[in-house]
Parts: C-alpha cells; sequence; structure tokens
C-alpha cells in the first residue's frame, strides 16, 4: 500500500511540474522554459535537499519509463505519412547522415583524447548522438564508461531539443527536411519528441533520422575508433 | 454511437496497435538482436499503416496527444544523472562542453549538407 502512494506520488510531481512549465511557457512564449529540462533540475533539486536517492525516484517513476517505448512506436505514424517523399530522397539522406556520423565520431573522439588523455571517456563522448540502448552497447565493446555514455546522451538530446531550431535557422537552415534530420541525427529520440510538437514533417525526417544513424554508428564506430585509437597513440 | 464513445474507442484501438507493434518490435529484438525493441517497433508501425493492416484515420487523435505529452517520460532518465556524481564533479565541465559543441557541429553539418543539397537545382 506504502509503495502504491509512493509510486503515486512520485509520478504525479514529475507530471504536475511539467505541466506547469509547459504551460508557463506557452504563456511567455519562452522557448528555454524547457519543460522536460526544467523538470529533471526540479527533481533534481528535491531529491538533493530531501536526502532522496535516485533508485528510490526511478523506482517511484517507473510507469513513466514504460510508457517512453510505446510513445517511441508512436513516432512511425508520421513517418509513414512522409513514407513516399522520404524515399525519393533517400540518397541525400544516406550521404549526409553517414558523413555527419563519420564527422562528428571522429571529432568527439580527438577533441576528447585530447583535453583529457582518457580513452574510456573518448569512446563514451564519440557515441552520445545516437539512441542509449545502441550506444551503450558499442561502448561496452570498445571499452568506454557506460556512465559516462548515459550521461553524455542526455545532454546532446537536451542541447538539440531546446536549441536546434534556433541554431539551424541562425544558419538560414529552414528547410524542414534539413532541420528533421539535423535534430534526428545529433539528439536522437529526445530531440524527436520535440519536433513532434513542431510537426509531423518534422518528426518523420528526425525518426527516419534517429534510425538510420543509430545503425550506421554501429557498424561504422568500431573501425574509426580503433584507427583514432592507433594514429594517436 | 456518441462521439466520446467513438473517441474512446479509437484511443482504445490505438494504444492496442502501438502495444501490438511494440510486441513485434521485441519479438524482432529477441531473434535479431541490433536495434532496440522500440525501434523496431515503430518501423512494425510504419510498415502496417503503409500496407493497410492498421487503419491511420482511427490513430491521428490517439499520436497528437501522445507527442503533447510524450516529453514527460524522458524526465526519470535525464534525473539519472545525479548518480554520475563523482564523474560530473571530475570532468562534468569539459564533458557537456565537448557534447555541446559538438552536437551542434553535427546539426549545422547536416542541417547545411541538406539544404544545399535542396537548393541546388535538379540533374
Amino acid at each position: 500500500m506504502s509503495y502504491l502512494l509512493f509510486a503515486f506520488i512520485g509520478v504525479l510531481l514529475t507530471i504536475t511540474t511539467y505541466q506547469v512549465v509547459a504551460k508557463l511557457q506557452a504563456k511567455l512564449c519562452a522557448i528555454w522554459l524547457n519543460p522536460m529540462l526544467f523538470t529533471i533540475l526540479m527533481a533534481i533539486l528535491v531529491l538533493t535537499l530531501f536526502g532522496i536517492d535516485y533508485q528510490t525516484y526511478y523506482q517511484s517513476t517507473i510507469s513513466l519509463n514504460y510508457l517512453l517505448e510505446p510513445a517511441i512506436v508512436a513516432l512511425g505514424y508520421p513517418l509513414y505519412q512522409h513514407l513516399d517523399a522520404i524515399k525519393k530522397q533517400w540518397k541525400v539522406i544516406a550521404v549526409s547522415l553517414t558523413v555527419g556520423a563519420i564527422v562528428a565520431i571522429s571529432i568527439s573522439f580527438l577533441l576528447t583524447i585530447s583535453l583529457t588523455d582518457n580513452y574510456a571517456i573518448s569512446v563514451s563522448l564519440a557515441l552520445k548522438s545516437i539512441t542509449t540502448p545502441i550506444a551503450l552497447a558499442v561502448t561496452e565493446q570498445l571499452d568506454g564508461n557506460q556512465a559516462i555514455t548515459a550521461f553524455a546522451i542526455i545532454i546532446a538530446g537536451l542541447t538539440g531539443a531546446i536549441m536546434g531550431i534556433k541554431w539551424l535557422s541562425l544558419f538560414k537552415i529552414d528547410s524542414i527536411r534539413a532541420q528533421g534530420l539535423a535534430i534526428g541525427a545529433a539528439s536522437h529520440a529526445l530531440g524527436t519528441a520535440t519536433m513532434s510538437q513542431i510537426s509531423y514533417e518534422h518528426t518523420a525526417y528526425s525518426s527516419i533520422a534517429l534510425i538510420y544513424s543509430a545503425i550506421i554508428t554501429a557498424i561504422i564506430a568500431p573501425g574509426i575508433i580503433e584507427l583514432l585509437a592507433y594514429l594517436s597513440i | 454511437m456518441k462521439v466520446e464513445q467513438l473517441n474512446s474507442l479509437k484511443a482504445l484501438y490505438s494504444f492496442s496497435a502501438l502495444l501490438i507493434c511494440l510486441a513485434i518490435g521485441y519479438l524482432v529484438h529477441y531473434i535479431v538482436g541490433g536495434l532496440p525493441p522500440a525501434l523496431y517497433g515503430l518501423v512494425v508501425l510504419t510498415l502496417s499503416l503503409k500496407h493497410r493492416l492498421i487503419r491511420a484515420d482511427f490513430l491521428e487523435q490517439t499520436i497528437q496527444w501522445i507527442f503533447r505529452h510524450m516529453g514527460v517520460c524522458f524526465v526519470p532518465a535525464g534525473v539519472g544523472i545525479i548518480e554520475h556524481y563523482e564523474l560530473v564533479a571530475r570532468y562534468g565541465v569539459t564533458m557537456v562542453l565537448i557534447t555541446f559543441v559538438t552536437t551542434m557541429i553535427l546539426l549545422t553539418l547536416v542541417g547545411l549538407w541538406v539544404n544545399i543539397s535542396e537548393k541546388r537545382p535538379a540533374p
């Protein structure tokens, strides 16, 4: 009984905070007031203030975690609506996402190894742009640090979700296709979830980028990282 | 049938469809491995809609509702950052900066590439 009550409070507080911030964001038209980020920060603050450990919070909000998977499946709906358009542009999509993955993995690895001189962290940061389960599997394969990968994935997701569209607009990247693909490639499901509030077309391209980037990274990352590690010794 | 009844039936249909796709996703993941179950489920939903195994018009409202609220499902995982307090204290600023900068580079690269290829006249 106490467990049920406790689970109820965790979920209720999280959802209420999220809804209040979302309403506030809509009212003030403030993009920076991201409900996801603010709810995460509030939860961290509350857990720290009351000395509650993360496992307790995680257990009490596990129902939200269960809902994440069907929500990701739902991204297939906009993808279906734009499937024909995507098929016609398959080449541009494949080439841009592959080049993007190669460059991002290389720069992240080299930058990290030169700044921290730590191989495990460099592997983890090189894999941060893709969806968590695949990134963690490749991290393990390459002797990275899974905790750091998980951490960096959240930061990469929030970066694209909160600043993505604004940043791309600065470079006059205004086509829906370019915006969707870029955010799906750099900020995985978290960025794609944000796209779903903008338009179905954004979501469709973001979803295809999310899937393609995960597959291509799993295939090419081991080779690139082994080569760069060998060269930088 | 009243409108509300119809809507709740549609919602029930949609959630069942999503859960069945997810279940197939789990099955594929179990057999083939590779992608996480939810991503296989996403592909199964897309293909089922395309081949008219699932009625798209029944899904519309529920999908809209899910998209409006799905952000909150990422919160528990995000709070997980506090588990890595020591790592964050030691390398936090460097890691956040590198992640931030390289994410922006990837965004810009893919965005620019697609944008330019779009504006180039077709051969």
